[in-house]
């Protein structure tokens, strides 16, 4: 699994606006222009944060795409995604 | 010439904006009239210039360029993570003084990367609006910044060796800096802080409470000593970013400094220290 691919997908996710919205059009269109395999796009379109997290994507990155590109965006459905039992859940976008 | 005559640490803790209420009212009132102090302050000395060094948090810098350091030297607006009651705005930048540390370090061994136009983060664009547009409000002056972005969230990281050795050279850089101009600078970040992980939320106030002993001790040794794995296992993450702390004391030189507040704060997930550097 390439974290480098991983961190250039979450991060056109986290700030370029025609990233979000083609995402949001066909996903699975969207991520066959980069090169990762079946697993990466599993992690991707499961938003998988853990799984990212274990192969070296920057926890900055997971929550960033959490927060712009998930179903509910919420952190503290985030931290439960990473097995965390935080009650601290402000997101840090206003 | 021009001189560095004071400076401050600083927290930039995006979540006090967002839930300004969260924690207690008295511990949150401390840290907001902690940045005010600082704002008095600057607005007491005569600084008409600030540099402030910070960190991107994977929002301005891509995987495409990941820079070490990089130093504004032309158009500044921010911050691009617009927050309630940070709003994006123009910054009066100091080409001249940044462009000119940016080329001093091109005769001295340190290769900048420039940006000709710059947006900024929450971590220069915090302290910018707490401190500086404060001072500039209290005091009637106006009062310039200049965004240094150091690699201290997103790998490869700057090392805190190389961080103290930039900040030596900023000095270096203002001191030749043909003006009467004094000039303060800002380390923008920390205390401990876990961001997107599993630990958010807890605050080591042990470790933090060792940082600022080695802030107000002006050890800046002590700070390079500690390894990145110490850092991550005791500060989190985000405490990666006392690189910020070490380059801004490097720069300001002061032989102590001050306590100005220090909260642990859970609910804004940060422990959030304020001290001055104090030359006097």
């Amino acid at each position: 699994m390439s974290r480098d691919v991983l961190e250039r997908i979450l991060w056109s996710l986290s700030v370029d606006r025609f990233s979000k919205e083609k995402f949001r059009e066909n996903p699975q269109k969207f991520l066959s222009r980069f090169p990762i395999d079946e697993e990466g796009v599993r992690m991707i379109l499961e938003f998988d944060v853990k799984g990212m997290q274990e192969v070296g994507v920057n926890p900055m990155l997971t929550l960033g795409y959490w927060i712009e590109m998930s179903p509910d965006r919420r952190v503290s459905s985030y931290n439960r995604k990473l097995g965390s039992d935080s009650a601290h859940s402000a997101s840090i976008k206003g | 010439m021009a001189e560095i005559t004071g400076g401050f640490l600083v927290p930039h803790d995006p979540i006090m904006f967002v839930a300004p209420d969260a924690p207690e009212a008295e511990k949150a009132k401390k840290v907001w009239d902690a940045y005010e102090t600082c704002a008095e302050r600057l607005a007491e000395s005569g600084a008409s210039s600030v540099i402030i060094v910070g960190n991107d948090h994977y929002m301005l810098f891509g995987t495409t360029c990941l820079p070490k350091y990089c130093i504004a030297t032309g158009h500044v607006e921010g911050p691009l993570d617009q927050l309630p009651g940070l709003k994006k705005e123009q910054v009066q930048n100091h080409e001249a003084l940044a462009q000119h540390i940016a080329a001093h370090g091109s005769e001295t061994g340190f290769d900048w990367a420039v940006a000709r136009s710059f947006t900024t983060d929450h971590a220069f664009s915090i302290p910018y609006k707490l401190i500086v547009r404060r001072a500039e409000e209290i005091s009637g002056r106006s009062i310039s910044a200049i965004p240094v972005y150091l690699a201290s969230a997103v790998d490869p990281f700057i090392t805190k060796a190389r961080a103290c050795q930039l900040g030596e050279q900023i000095r270096g850089a203002v001191e030749a800096f043909e003006s009467d101009e004094q000039v303060f600078v800002i380390g923008s970040g920390g205390i401990s802080h876990w961001v997107g992980v599993k630990e958010t939320g807890k605050v080591n106030e042990e470790f933090d409470r060792q940082i600022i002993d080695l802030c107000c001790n002006a050890n800046i040794d002590g700070l390079v000593a500690f390894t990145d794995e110490q850092v991550l296992e005791n500060g989190g993450n985000g405490a990666m970013e006392i690189r910020n702390f070490i380059c801004a004391m490097a720069a300001v030189n002061a032989p102590r400094g001050e306590l100005i507040e220090y909260q642990p704060v859970p609910e804004w997930v940060t422990g959030l220290g304020f001290i001055e550097l104090k030359k006097g």
